[in-house]
């Protein structure tokens, strides 16, 4: 690994509290530019309430709180002068369970680009289209039917849509909520590959049940046990040797 | 076979035959529920579609230009204020030749509705030209013969239980072999208002009063039900003001239909001053029936939209107004507007709350705007059934044949946009 990382995220101290229920313990963690970090751990551990933090998908729960610091850039995004929706806007997110508009194929992708007004002309919106489509490896599978329903598409396709309609507004970080666990072996083969691509042009961020996938397609690491981060570092040392006994436990099957 | 086995193999006969008999009963409910249905949509079209008849009689009418413009003027103001009638009764005594008392020419005369007079007179100033010539036509009979025809079995009815005397009786005969007697469509039930004689009775008026006042019931329930539901499902703090409110509007759905009439009578009509029987106010009255039902439906449909789609939208970076006029309101629109065609069909069948308003009264003429004096087809059907003319029966059982009409429509309007417009995720 180079030496030199340029951290993107930092979090400082996050508790997240549904209610009186503390779901996330005083998370310290660091995110490396154009690298992939997974977060595993097992169910409930927190790791997909930690994702939301990051482009404060968490704040649509009533009954949701959060405390410390996540910075992107050095930069807080839970002070008062950020606006969520430009913040969702540099952090895309890419759901579990796919889930398209039910709209046409270029309506899904064109979507983000219209309402943030990103485009100036029909021409320029169609080729934003396209290079987001042929970014997310699924332009030549759809060209013909553009026009179609999203929701037309196979599971596998319809993860790559919704990828191509993250990345169409150029975000910084891309959050993925375990976004293989509703496909087959062959479609998350093909997801996997797309974020080896992605990782060149954005930060991204996976959550993973699965930790194969984890030591496939990430470069860094963080366990989750019971809303700890238990252990963070690169991918080959903490699969290889892990410093701490329930992260060797969960990674040899042990728990989890 | 293992002692279990056999405790389950026993049981296992009661347990069926109490399956087999709550089968039984639930198909007798729903035989005894669907023959009730024919019996009575059966005795409504039975007498209902007489009424889409009427009992014609042909006459030879002679223009007599001696009758219709004495002095010759041929000014057409004279010949529309001329006595027609003189015509009919003309017409009927060359057939009848023999009736000679005035009472006797009289009765005779009651054959043809008083209607007709009009009808010759357009004919005649449409067509000058048939001035003093003798032209056919088929004139619509009043009435009481009009009963008669459709009913046969009333001609063994005494005398005085009969709706027409012996003599009468006798006269109608003799045009009847004479085929003079035949049925037309009864236009006149499509294109008017009310009346008080049934023949020239028709429905026409209170479907436009229905049609006025559902417009305005459509116009001020469905956007302010709609913002209502959206507000409270979409953007309201779960909190327990909002929890009182949303309970209270489900009580209102629930709240009889008549209180609205009398809220309608203490607000709009004494302290705004609203014209009475206007279907603005109608409508203004079933608008606050319809809304608890419309705010119910349009919350039940928010809520149907898979959260997924919300966390799509809101993940792309869209704002809250954003995600539901883009997304989640689209995507409950079939439903949305299936509730409010219910809700309408239900505002259509309504009429306790619009008696308090006044529109329960006589009006004989076709409402042409939201301020003009009407009623709506229930109201119109109730009127007529209340009425103690003969006549009035088969109107009545029309009457609610155009308004199931309506209903039927309607409903099946809502299930073919639910079916059209649902999408699958």
């Amino acid at each position: 690994m180079v030496s030199k990382k340029k951290i993107k995220v930092l979090t400082k101290r996050v508790s997240v509290f549904y209610g009186d229920k503390q779901a996330i313990k005083d998370v310290n963690l660091e995110i490396y530019e154009n690298q992939v970090t997974s977060l595993i751990g097992p169910s409930g551990c927190g790791k997909s309430t930690f994702l939301r933090c990051i482009n404060r998908m968490n704040d649509t729960i009533d009954i949701c709180r959060i405390t410390g610091k996540v910075l992107i850039d050095n930069d807080d995004i839970y002070k008062a002068t950020l606006d969520p929706v430009l913040l969702r806007a540099r952090v895309g997110m890419v759901f579990q369970k796919p889930n398209p508009f039910p709209k046409s194929i270029f309506d899904n992708v064109a979507y983000g680009p219209q309402i943030h007004g990103l485009t100036n002309s029909k021409e320029e919106l169609e080729d934003l289209v396209v290079n987001s489509l042929q970014k997310a490896g699924l332009f030549n599978e759809v060209k013909d039917r553009m026009n179609e329903s999203g929701t037309s598409l196979s599971g596998g396709q319809q993860q790559r849509l919704c990828i191509a309609r993250a990345i169409a507004v150029s975000p910084e970080i891309i959050l993925m909520d375990e976004p293989c666990s509703a496909l087959d072996p062959i479609a998350t083969a093909v997801i996997e590959e797309l974020i080896d691509e992605l990782m060149q042009n954005y930060t991204i961020v996976i959550v993973t049940h699965s930790m194969q996938q984890a030591a496939r397609v990430s470069q860094q690491t963080a366990y989750f046990h019971m809303g700890n981060l238990i252990e963070f570092g690169e991918t080959s040392k903490i699969f290889q040797n892990p410093k701490n006994k329930q992260t060797q436990d969960y990674i040899t099957g042990r728990i989890g | 076979m293992n002692k279990n086995t056999r405790i389950i193999a026993e049981s296992l006969k009661k347990r069926n035959r109490s399956e087999s008999t709550f089968r039984l009963m639930g198909l007798l409910g729903i035989i005894s529920a669907i023959s009730f249905l024919v019996i009575i949509l059966t005795s409504i079209i039975n007498e209902g579609k007489k009424a889409f008849v009427s009992t014609q009689i042909k006459l030879d009418i002679f223009f007599d230009s001696k009758i219709l413009d004495p002095s010759n003027s041929g000014k057409i103001t004279e010949i529309e204020n001329a006595n027609y009638q003189t015509l009919i009764k003309a017409s009927l005594l060359n057939f009848f030749p023999d009736v000679k008392t005035r009472n006797d020419q009289r009765d005779l005369l009651s054959m043809i509705s008083s209607s007709e007079q009009e009808n010759l007179m357009r004919t005649l100033t449409n067509d000058i030209s048939l001035m003093n010539t003798k032209k056919e036509f088929w004139l619509k009979s009043s009435s009481k013969y009009d009963v008669i025809n459709k009913n046969p079995e009333m001609i063994d009815f005494a005398e005085e239980d009969r709706l027409i005397s012996n003599q009468q009786l006798f006269w109608f005969n003799e045009l009847k072999k004479d085929n003079r007697v035949n049925f037309g469509f009864n236009k006149i039930f499509f294109t008017a208002a009310d009346s008080t004689e049934p023949e020239q009775a028709g429905i026409w008026g209170s479907v436009m009063g229905s049609f006025f006042t559902l417009f305005v019931t459509l116009l001020l329930s469905f956007p302010i039900a709609v913002a209502a539901g959206v507000f409270l499902e979409e953007l309201a703090p779960k909190n327990r003001f909002t929890h009182f409110i949303e309970v209270n509007i489900n009580n209102l759905a629930a709240v009889p239909s008549i209180i609205f009439g009398l809220l309608g009578l203490a607000i709009f009509l004494n302290v705004m001053h609203l014209p009475r029987s206007a279907p603005l106010v109608g409508g203004m009255v079933l608008a606050l029936m319809t809304l608890p039902t419309i705010i119910i439906a349009t919350r039940a449909s928010l809520k149907a939209v898979p959260p997924s789609i919300r966390e799509a939208a809101i993940g792309m970076g869209a704002t809250k107004m954003q995600t539901v006029t883009h997304h989640v309101l689209p995507l409950s629109m079939p439903g949305i507007s299936t509730g409010t065609i219910i809700g309408m069909s239900q505002a259509l069948g309504e009429s306790a709350p619009l008696l308090m308003i006044g529109m329960v009264a006589f009006i004989v003429d076709v409402p042409e705007s939201f301020l003009d004096s009407s009623t709506v087809l229930p109201v119109q059907i109730y009127l007529w059934k209340s009425t103690a003319a003969r006549g009035f029966v088969e109107l009545t059982a029309a009457g609610v044949l155009v308004l199931l009409t309506f209903l039927i429509l309607m409903n099946s309007f809502a299930i073919i946009i639910r079916k059209k417009f649902e999408k699958k995720w």
